[in-house]
């Protein structure tokens, strides 16, 4: 027998976004109505797959992130039974509705709506993922380690990017290569999100901007829904070209040239002084020579070139290199 | 940079053996199976019996309205793969979820509109078993009762089966059950006495649950066929059960007169409970509802002996002396197939595999494979040394 795999969907409830996504003039809208339906499907075809897959469904609030279902502590429901439906899909269906509708109810005025929590979802997934993947031998003596689920996390995604969680975000990409969870993201609605693309491309998983959003679900069954394993036979559509950029530490903003110190390797738009990071002073000299180099600040620099942040460079480069530069 | 799953292992994955009820299914006429697929339960049942390849075609193909071209579908497979891409789609086609065609890929629309219900809920087929009205008499059976009476119905026909001609009288099953194993040469009747274990016997008992489960619940099926009952209909009161909820009651009202007749059997075997035979309800036990599952289809929690056997319990040393960790009388009826047990503790049962008792397990038609494939299974977590096992019983052929 194959084995049963673990999925993690988090879905992000941007109200803004989700209003802008229903909207007529959009070549396909897709209002949150349409959209949940189609992803309770999804939901119900992983679980129907096979009867040991595991389920999990995070949302990702205005602020707050909340878990919406799991399949290993299913909410107590009254346990109505319908003889026309599979008693475990209703109640992944009502749970998630559930949650939702509280949430969504909950909501305070749409002026202040603050950004989505998806980082918050996005731990919290790899929190329970680690949770189900290490039993503690006092919970579940049976478990067997061979027979873990193998996970994978979905980020179903509407928000543009938010440059101040580019730190929070790398560090859930190595916690999830760590554990080696998969993620997979299919953009909705709204631009390419730089930071998922890199969470996919690092993990091995697939980023599908969706072109056409009445096709929902067949472009989540048909590169979401197969575990790694099947991967290999019917290939799923990978990206041709990521967006590598960072976001600098300083001011949040996503850079095409930065600055890298050579102690700490923290990423900054400018030359500065001192690292903010490991405060590490730097040479004058070599904040005069890298101020020189920089390209005039009225040029827009050539897009989408990447900045080689992880790779420390020992000494300075000459001027006028579109590459990062090393603060010593 | 994370590696995917390593190749071979999910290669081995793919490549296992296809479940046993699917060559029955695919010996059976399209127009049987047409009428199978018009049940939602049915659908969703067979489907989980599939590989997980075979899974995401159908997957792929269930929510496009019309058919596919072949060279659209096959663009998607790897090339190295081609070879389970095919089989895959062969197995489909064996079994009519997906007709064979050289030009177009389209899911059978009874199938396809089946398991789309399945999937979204709705309809008024019912096939997931009707509820019955909870009353203040009596309340629903607790999980406890349906796992000890599974566990007890099972054991009582292992058990008869084991100790049958070791002049041991235990508890007899229902006069079907012995019909069945009977029926199926896993027992067989000599010179009119009493039944005798045979060497298939011998080789069922080695089994895991679920093997054993199907391969009765299989040889019930041809059984139904000759006995002109409805293939259809005891398939899908099977398939209904498999995707009932434990601890629910359900009402009978709604099963026709074969679903009937088959509760009476059913319970003989330990898949359905009921209060008593003349019961408007019937709940499904842990045998029932994992029958398209791996998961294990006796519960875990009663008794040392049950857990025992999910967690292994055997210590083999070197020395081929062995330590298991059992009270219950069927694993130790078992193990003394092909074990000469020496002393018997509470809990714990010692005793050595010798030249003379592996044997009297090839006598009784027991392979070396057999015993080793037990053991392993059923090895202590503590132990997982034991590759010179394999020299002794080569040795004895």
């Amino acid at each position: 027998m194959d084995n049963a795999s673990h999925l993690s969907v988090i879905v992000d409830l941007s109200p803004t976004q989700w209003h802008l996504s229903s909207q007529s003039d959009n070549t396909h809208p897709l209002s949150l109505k349409d959209f949940l339906s189609q992803l309770l499907a999804f939901l119900n075809m992983h679980i129907a797959s096979k009867h040991e897959n595991t389920l999990a469904v995070f949302g990702a609030f205005p602020g707050k992130s909340v878990m919406l279902y799991s399949s290993t502590d299913p909410l107590q429901h009254n346990r109505t039974i319908d003889a026309n439906s599979y008693p475990p899909f209703r109640v992944v269906d009502y749970s998630v509705m559930q949650h939702i509708m509280e949430e969504i109810d909950a909501l305070g005025e749409p002026e202040d709506e603050v950004p989505c929590a998806l980082v918050g979802a996005v731990t919290k997934a790899l929190c329970y993922i680690n949770r189900i993947s290490h039993p503690s031998t006092s919970s579940n003596p049976a478990d067997n380690p061979a027979v873990l689920p193998d996970p994978r996390m979905l980020i179903l995604s509407v928000s543009p990017d938010l440059s101040t969680s580019y730190i929070p975000i790398m560090n859930s990409i190595f916690s999830a290569q760590k554990l080696k969870v998969t993620i997979d993201v299919c953009k909705i609605y709204g631009p390419d999100t730089v930071f998922l693309q890199q969470a996919a491309h690092l993990t091995g998983g697939s980023y599908i901007y969706l072109e056409r959003r009445d096709a929902l679900l067949q472009y989540l069954i048909m590169s979401h829904l197969p575990p790694p394993s099947i991967r290999n036979v019917l290939s799923v559509p990978t990206q041709d070209r990521i967006d590598f950029r960072a976001a600098c530490f300083c001011h949040k903003d996503i850079i095409d040239i930065g600055f890298v110190c050579s102690v700490c390797l923290s990423i900054f738009c400018k030359p500065v002084p001192v690292c903010t990071t490991c405060r590490t002073k730097f040479p004058m000299k070599t904040l005069q020579r890298l101020n020189a180099s920089r390209p005039p600040q009225t040029l827009t620099p050539v897009n989408g070139s990447t900045v080689a942040n992880g790779s420390a460079i020992g000494t300075p480069r000459s001027a006028g290199t579109p590459m990062a530069a090393s603060l010593r | 940079m994370p590696t995917r799953t390593a190749d071979t292992t999910s290669n081995a994955a793919i490549e296992s053996s296809p479940h046993a009820l699917l060559p029955f299914l695919q010996s059976q006429s399209q127009n049987t199976l047409t009428r199978l697929y018009q049940r939602p339960s049915s659908c969703l049942s067979i489907f989980r019996l599939l590989a997980s390849l075979e899974r995401q075609i159908v997957m792929n193909l269930l929510w496009l309205e019309s058919s596919i071209a072949v060279a659209t579908m096959a663009a998607w497979v790897h090339r190295d793969h081609k070879k389970l891409y095919d089989s895959a789609l062969a197995i489909l086609s064996r079994l009519h979820i997906l007709p064979n065609s050289a030009v177009k890929l389209g899911l059978n629309s009874t199938f396809k509109s089946s398991l789309r219900q399945a999937i979204t809920g709705g309809g008024t087929s019912g096939s997931f078993g009707v509820p019955s009205q909870k009353d203040d008499r009596s309340s629903w059976p607790d999980v406890k009762t349906l796992d000890g009476y599974a566990l007890e119905r099972w054991e009582t026909i292992l058990h008869y089966m084991v100790s049958s001609g070791t002049g041991q009288q235990p508890t007899k099953p229902s006069q079907d059950v012995l019909y069945l194993l009977q029926r199926s040469q896993l027992m067989t009747n000599v010179r009119g006495s009493a039944l005798q274990i045979t060497s298939a016997g011998f080789q069922f008992l080695l089994h895991s649950p679920h093997a054993q489960l199907w391969d009765l619940l299989l040889e019930y099926l041809h059984m139904a066929e000759e006995r002109r009952m409805d293939v259809v209909e005891v398939l899908s009161f099977l398939f209904m059960l498999s995707t009932m909820e434990l601890g629910m009651e359900y009402s009978t009202e709604n099963l026709s007169q074969t679903q009937q007749a088959m509760l009476v059997d059913l319970r003989d075997y330990g898949l359905v409970w009921q209060r008593e035979p003349s019961s408007q309800r019937f709940s499904p036990t842990r045998l029932a509802t994992t029958l398209t599952s791996s998961s294990p289809p006796l519960p875990t929690s009663t008794g040392t002996g049950a857990g025992a056997q999910v967690q292994g319990f055997i210590v083999l040393e070197t020395n081929y002396r062995i330590y298991a960790y059992t009270d219950n009388p069927l694993q130790t009826a078992v193990l003394n197939l092909f074990v000469s047990l020496k002393y018997r503790f509470p809990n714990l049962v010692v005793g050595s595999i010798t030249r003379e008792s592996v044997k009297k397990a090839l006598e009784n038609g027991i392979s070396a494979e057999q015993i080793i494939s037990y053991l392993t299974t059923h090895a202590h977590p503590q132990m997982h040394k034991n590759v010179c096992l394999l020299h002794i019983c080569i040795s004895q052929h």
